[in-house]
């Protein structure tokens, strides 16, 4: 659905397959686990087997007797790899800093120390013989209980709270409170509120009080984790391949650590096997410091096990919402309090879910505070668009079950209500251009929504049918980007950019450079350099690859562009406001005789003798206007109400992504998020033992959703232009995620007539909604 | 444990083989061979991102010990394009969007031309049995199964 008319392109805007699609089908396509440096030693972790201990001490005598194990390392001896001598692992209140634990681990799995071997398996039986004293320490894990008085401390008190990885997804205008006073367990504290909340509950005509819950979740990349550091002693040189959607964060965040001189510092990028805002900088510091501390490659891959238990997952949430409308759909206030589960260090995003959560919709009244709550659990990391499907799975039922309660249509109520361009949010920043209400409106012309009461015609005494739907989306990250774009010698171009190609950005890249220089794609090759041959540019995450280095790409070509004008005014004595690029040559328009063609403009910029300076375009973007983009989806349903089983029948997502450069692979996103949200309405779930180990660290019982499970997905684009995206384009990657759980969650109750207050909707909580199971005391409505 | 001497015939070659026996086929074929195309997702079988063909049956080479493949016919992603020209199946995946990180595809691909060989006409239902053995994180599944839909139409 196009809004408003907009120019006819060549290229942008056209379905195309991935110019570099061959490397990924052949097995050619090189991934971190897949390098392999000569005289490379490899490292396995030893866990902390416990959720809180103080570390008595780490005798490495038995491993270091075994045949290949050169170096056990623990956090004491990383002053050796520090470039001033500092150790930054001494007293980490970070994750990132805490290279290894130091003194006490405070949860299941943390590493304490690292076995360097010859061979994978010489450094697995390292591991087992390395003899660690723990003295156990009382440990917290219930959120409501660690934010009592007199709670166990999850850890000693932090400071300096690292919020990096969700800055990288998205740009905040808030300040966040960061504990003082009492050690507690709450690491953060952020509040908004507008207009009178008791005021506007007064003139409610139906008030929804509840308390949701959402679990902790695997990113669910199907590579693990993976880097190989490679230090020079004799050069300072150290280069680092990792799995990163991200080489200029862990080029900086090595530098931080190891105040290491950038100059001397290489970070290359692998081919990466899926981030969804996992694969940051996690174990590139730690291998860094290894390599340089041992003088020799070090190669880090995690197990699957590890991966679950101690990379970082998404946070859980316990979410209380209460929230008022009256008979005419109107809404009148809402209260929300909305606490993330931090794991062991803080860096949970209760900013993010306590702004989203209130500011989709038009609250006249709101009070809402996000609390980040440290626990003896794996610290948690970002995902696609972090902490929002939490929030929205909270404020969707609620907007649900009242316009239910009021019986009103939930597809009209939400559309009288939603955000729209110039409205404030929760924090009071304005949303700038935005396509939530078009969104919406699809989403409810929608067949599945406009024939839902057939569908529910469809149920059979154990078999509910019901359909629901919901709202997400995401505001997206900025950050500043640069590209370039050089003229080959043959007319064709070749560009390079800094930024990681995960899902096929760099086709979208060759989509952009066609449009502008007016080629075809065959005669573009994009490089993806590396953190010494790229120009900067952040990293593939805050669906922000696209918007921001696909703009810098756009004015690199359009300078490479006047600067092959400018040369061919010169040699065809014309105007550069006469000329055009056409047919892969320079011409004045109306005369194609006069005309110069691309390789031979080359030729004259690079020969002996060449009168014209080489044509490099450069492009380089501060990007300060968001572009937030919405998603609407659809889900019906089939309830087992013998065994609470839920299955998916149908699904549809309707997305705002401003302007599809290229639809196959926008489609490709919108799916992908699709089915992750699916597995957090029914599936995803870290389940933990009352001693804070991770009862499903696999992958068949941490289950995904496999093909088997679901539905044929129907992506609709919505394209309501950005002010400030390429061509209009807006962050497409995380909105997908943010309304598939709250979807589900709301068709179950159109079902079954009941809700979960608690996602994955495994069968027991269905049944337990339905009374079957359980005390019964989760009856329909509030 | 004291290394080992066998034969692996990989891609129509044979590979004289000298490791531990304890080593996976997986192992053996990304650290000794080299061929890097089969991954490791989880080590426990149940991604399926290691897939590799032994006589034409899908077999999750993570869970095979490596000198247990000797005489058999082991074909892994790196055999599967006949020189340039791209097997069906991996033109497929190209022209239908099914490739996003594409750690799952070689896995996947090699389930997709075994499922075609065993039922050349499947339902779409079939299809979606037929590799819910391979995760994929990215592409929510629709364009791989289009993919394989188109190939086994054609």
């Amino acid at each position: 659905m196009t809004t408003e008319t907009r120019p006819e392109y060549s290229s942008v805007g056209k379905r195309e397959t991935r110019i570099e699609g061959a490397g990924k089908v052949t097995g050619g396509a090189i991934y971190a686990a897949d390098v392999q440096v000569p005289d490379m030693l490899h490292c396995k972790l030893v866990h902390s087997p416990h959720a809180h201990a103080r570390i008595v001490s780490i005798d490495a005598t038995k491993a270091l007797a075994i045949d290949g194990v050169e170096r056990v390392i623990v956090a004491e001896d990383f002053g050796q790899a520090v470039k001033d001598g500092s150790n930054p692992a001494i007293d980490a209140s970070n994750r990132g800093a805490a290279l290894l634990a130091h003194k006490q681990a405070v949860f299941t799995g943390e590493p304490v120390a690292a076995v360097l071997a010859e061979t994978p398996s010489a450094a697995e039986e390292g591991v087992e013989a390395v003899e660690v004293t723990y003295e156990v320490l009382p440990h917290v894990l219930d959120l409501e209980a660690a934010m009592e008085d007199g709670s166990p401390l999850a850890r000693p008190p932090v400071s300096d709270i690292d919020h990096s990885e969700e800055e990288a997804h998205v740009t905040l205008d808030v300040d966040t409170e960061e504990a003082e006073g009492k050690p507690t367990n709450v690491a953060s504290h952020v509040s908004f509120t507008r207009g009178d909340i008791e005021a506007g509950f007064a003139e409610s005509d139906v008030i929804v009080e509840r308390t949701w819950r959402s679990a902790s979740m695997h990113q669910g990349y199907i590579e693990p984790h993976a880097t190989v550091a490679d230090f020079k002693p004799a050069t300072g040189e150290l280069t680092v391949w990792a799995a990163t959607q991200g080489q200029f964060m862990v080029r900086d965040t090595i530098m931080r650590t190891l105040k290491w001189p950038e100059t001397k510092l290489r970070v290359i990028g692998c081919e990466l096997g899926g981030g969804f805002g996992g694969k940051m900088t996690l174990n590139s510091p730690l291998v860094a410091a290894l390599s340089v501390i041992a003088g020799r490659p070090v190669k880090l891959v995690l197990t699957r096990a590890e991966d679950i238990t101690a990379a970082a997952p998404a946070p859980r949430a316990m979410i209380n919402l209460k929230t008022g409308m009256k008979k005419d759909g109107s809404l009148t206030a809402i209260e929300a309090s909305v606490v993330y589960g931090a794991g062991a260090y803080p860096g949970a995003p209760a900013a993010v879910g306590a702004l989203l959560g209130t500011s989709f919709y038009k609250w006249p009244n709101l009070k809402a505070d996000g609390y980040e709550v440290l626990t003896n659990h794996v610290s948690v990391g970002a995902i696609r668009a972090p902490g929002t499907h939490n929030a929205m799975h909270a404020v969707e039922q609620n907007i649900d079950e009242m316009a239910r309660q009021l019986d009103l249509d939930a597809g009209a109520v939400r559309l009288q209500n939603v955000s729209q361009t110039g409205d404030p949010m929760a924090s009071g920043q304005e949303f700038t251009k935005i396509g939530l209400d078009e969104t919406v409106t699809q989403a409810i012309e929608h067949p599945l929504w406009k024939n839902r009461e057939a569908a529910k015609a469809e149920s059979t005494d154990t078999k509910m049918v019901g359909v629901g739907l919901a709202i997400g989306g995401w505001l997206g990250g900025l950050q500043p980007a640069a590209a370039e774009v050089m003229l080959n010698n043959d007319g064709t171009v070749n560009a390079v950019t800094g930024v990681n190609d995960i899902t096929g950005t760099n086709t979208s890249f060759a989509q952009i450079l066609a449009e502008e220089l007016n080629i075809s794609l065959d005669q573009i090759n994009i490089t993806t350099g590396d953190t010494k041959t790229a120009p900067f540019a952040g990293m593939s995450a805050g669906s922000k690859t696209l918007f921001t280095v696909g703009r810098a790409l756009r004015e690199a070509a359009i300078d490479l562009r006047e600067q092959m004008f400018e040369v061919a005014a010169d040699r065809l004595e014309a105007n550069e406001n006469d000329l055009e690029l056409k047919d892969n040559a320079v011409s004045v328009k109306g005369s194609p005789d006069q005309s110069l063609g691309m390789d031979r403009l080359a030729s004259m910029t690079t020969g002996f003798g060449a009168l014209y300076k080489p044509l490099v375009g450069s492009g380089s973007i501060a990007a300060r206007i968001q572009a937030p983009g919405f998603t609407a989806q659809l889900v019906k349903v089939e309830v087992d109400t013998d065994t609470g089983n839920v299955e998916l029948k149908d699904f549809a997502i309707v997305q705002d992504v401003g302007f599809a450069i290229n639809p196959l692979s926008v489609e490709g996103q919108m799916e992908g998020g699709a089915v992750q949200g699916m597995g957090i309405g029914l599936w995803e779930e870290y389940i933990y033992d009352d001693d804070g180990k991770l009862r499903n660290a696999g992958l068949l019982d941490y289950r995904m959703p496999t093909a088997a499970d679901v539905p044929d997905i129907e992506s609709l684009i919505v394209e309501v232009p950005s002010e400030d995206g390429p061509y209009g384009a807006r962050g497409v990657g995380e909105p997908s995620i943010t309304a598939g759980g709250a979807a589900i969650a709301n068709a179950i109750a159109d079902a079954i007539g009941a809700r979960v207050s608690e996602i994955p909707a495994t069968p027991e909580r269905v049944l337990r909604a339905l009374g079957t199971v359980g005390d019964g005391a989760e009856a329909a409505g509030s | 444990m004291a290394k080992q001497i066998f034969t692996l015939n990989v891609n129509g070659r044979d590979h004289e083989v000298y490791t531990e026996p304890n080593q996976s086929l997986l192992e053996v074929v990304r650290d000794e061979l080299r061929l890097t195309g089969a991954k490791e997702g989880c080590g426990t079988g149940d991604c399926g991102a290691c897939t590799v063909l032994v006589d034409g049956r899908i077999v999750t080479s993570c869970l095979v010990l490596a000198p247990d493949a000797a005489g058999r016919e082991i074909t892994t992603i790196e055999g599967l394009a006949d020189g340039e020209k791209l097997h069906p199946m991996q033109q497929a995946f190209i022209d239908h969007g099914s490739v996003q990180c594409g750690f799952c595809i070689p896995g996947m691909i090699l389930s997709s031309v075994a499922l075609l060989e065993e039922n050349p006409a499947p339902t779409r239902d079939e299809i979606r049995r037929g590799i819910a053995g391979n995760l994929c994180r990215c592409t929510g599944y629709r364009k791989i199964v289009e993919a394989i839909e188109s190939v086994a139409g054609s």
